[in-house]
């Protein structure tokens, strides 16, 4: 088939299996190897990105799926204001190990702190668990999202 | 694999009619698609559905929730009609798989998949939900309840599809309330042993989940307990044997799922 969608903001197209994962169109055709593969299976959120501003795996989206749709990686989030705010939060509190779950991570956070983004323990916990990380506690994640929705809300005072 | 993506229903049933073996339904893909990675489909044709509107959104009639079979858990969540009618509903779908599944999966495949832990049938089973099967010319309601015919065998016609389910808008009213999942963890879980109840001075609705080849209701507990002011427990026990098949698999043992499942309805019995 022919997939045309919104990639980061830009119109892309290209011909592709229907049932090609979108991670895979991601990663192999468009080479933004932000969006990582760990279980295949949903289980870890390693491969999350946002599908029409919601976040998905997209290890289980097919290509038929994302027709027409707004796809956002972690690439696009890291130029967004709010994703370069997490980042930052990220860094300052050593919240990184190996990495190779934090695409997922930034992802999800950033929803939660784009429409959510109280600072509320239970409600970052939730947003989070979706996605495994098998290097840190979690405890200094949780941490980064907190600082960063304290900080959005001194910006909009 | 052979793909199809009709433009509607009717255009659905005329590819689906034309396919003689197995055929899949891509609806939000989170069974699916991990079925294809574990090899357990492989070449059978896959008709994609989620673009179909007639299958979309959360109506109301006078008396009745209408729920498309294409509706994810994230809308059922966001909705104002089930948050107002159905709140028990909900609350129990709250803890449904993950935030980035609940975007995907949908509640027709939810069913259709058949697998005995489904989230939302031993819901909907308390419920009384109709489920709504829609053919070329045709739609039949019937209870969920005969729905089920074994292990992922289902009441189901060829060339029929699930448009949808329908509960009724008072389903919920004047019941006291209990829905419990068991699993390893709180996201992410598959369900060891759920149970769901109703009640209210009259009537009791009881069902379960991975406990036997498909979520059912516990006719001769709900019978028992209608019966009695002081249920024993020995003959909950006994009565509990006869309604559930718990197996041992990786996730827990059967003794621990029977344990679990009685502890829970007798959690229920005091509310
Ligand atoms: C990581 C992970 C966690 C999960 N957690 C849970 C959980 O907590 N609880 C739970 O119950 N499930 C869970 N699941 C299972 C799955 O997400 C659900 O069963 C989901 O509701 C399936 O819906 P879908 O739209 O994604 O189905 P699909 O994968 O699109 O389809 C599933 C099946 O249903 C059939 N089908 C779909 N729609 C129709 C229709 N309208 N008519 C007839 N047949 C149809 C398809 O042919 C296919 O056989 C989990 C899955 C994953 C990967
Ligand atoms: S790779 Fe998609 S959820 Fe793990
Ligand atoms: S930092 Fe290594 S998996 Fe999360």
């Amino acid at each position: 088939m022919k997939l045309e969608f919104i990639l980061n903001d830009k119109a892309v197209s290209l011909e592709v299996d229907p049932m090609k994962r979108l991670l895979d169109i991601l990663r192999e055709d468009f080479g933004l190897t932000g969006t990582k593969e760990s279980c295949g299976e949903g289980e870890c959120g390693a491969c999350t990105v946002l599908l029409d501003g919601k976040p998905v795996t997209s290890c289980l989206v097919n290509a038929v799926h994302a027709e027409n749709k707004q796809v956002v990686t972690s690439e696009g989030i890291a130029q967004k204001p709010l994703g370069k705010l997490l980042i930052a939060c990220f860094d300052e509190t050593n919240a990184v190990q190996c990495g190779f779950c934090f695409p997922g991570f930034l992802v999800s956070s950033y929803y939660y702190l784009k429409n959510d983004g109280e600072p509320n323990l239970e409600k970052i916990k939730t947003a989070l668990s979706g996605n495994i990380c098998r290097c840190t506690g979690y405890q200094k994640i949780f941490d980064s999202v907190m600082m960063a929705c304290h900080r959005k809300q001194e910006q909009e005072k | 694999m052979k793909f199809y993506k009709p433009k509607n229903l009717t255009e659905l049933f005329q590819i689906s009619e034309k396919i003689a073996g197995k055929k899949y339904f891509l609806a939000g893909g989170t069974d699916i698609n991990v079925q294809i990675k574990k090899k357990m489909i492989t070449d059978e044709p896959i008709i994609y559905i989620n673009h179909l509107e007639e299958l979309q959104g959360i109506r109301e009639t006078d008396e009745s929730i209408i729920i498309g079979s294409l509706c994810s858990y994230q809308e059922l969540l966001n909705s104002p009609l089930i948050a107002k009618y159905l709140p028990f509903f909900r609350a129990s779908l709250v803890n449904f798989a993950s935030p980035l599944l609940q975007t995907m999966a949908t509640i027709g495949g939810n069913i259709a998949n058949g697998s005995p832990t489904a989230d939302v049938t031993p819901l909907l089973l308390v419920l009384d939900a109709q489920i709504i099967l829609m053919a070329k010319s045709k739609m039949r309601h019937i209870p969920l309840r005969d729905f089920f015919t074994g292990y992922k065998q289902f009441n189901l016609k060829k060339n029929e599809i699930i448009g949808g389910v329908q509960i009724t808008k008072n389903a919920e009213t004047g019941y006291k309330t209990f829905y419990k999942k068991v699993g390893s963890r709180k996201a992410l879980t598959i369900a060891k042993v759920a149970l769901a109840g109703l009640k209210n001075s009259e009537e009791y609705k009881l069902a379960v989940g991975s406990l036997n080849e498909y979520p059912r209701r516990l006719s001769k507990i709900e019978e028992y307990l209608a019966s009695t002011n002081t249920p024993e427990s020995v003959k909950l026990e006994e009565l509990l044997k006869q309604e559930i098949t718990p197996i041992s698999d990786m996730r827990s043992d059967k003794d621990y799922r029977f344990q679990v499942c009685l502890n829970l309805l007798l959690e229920f019995i005091q509310i």
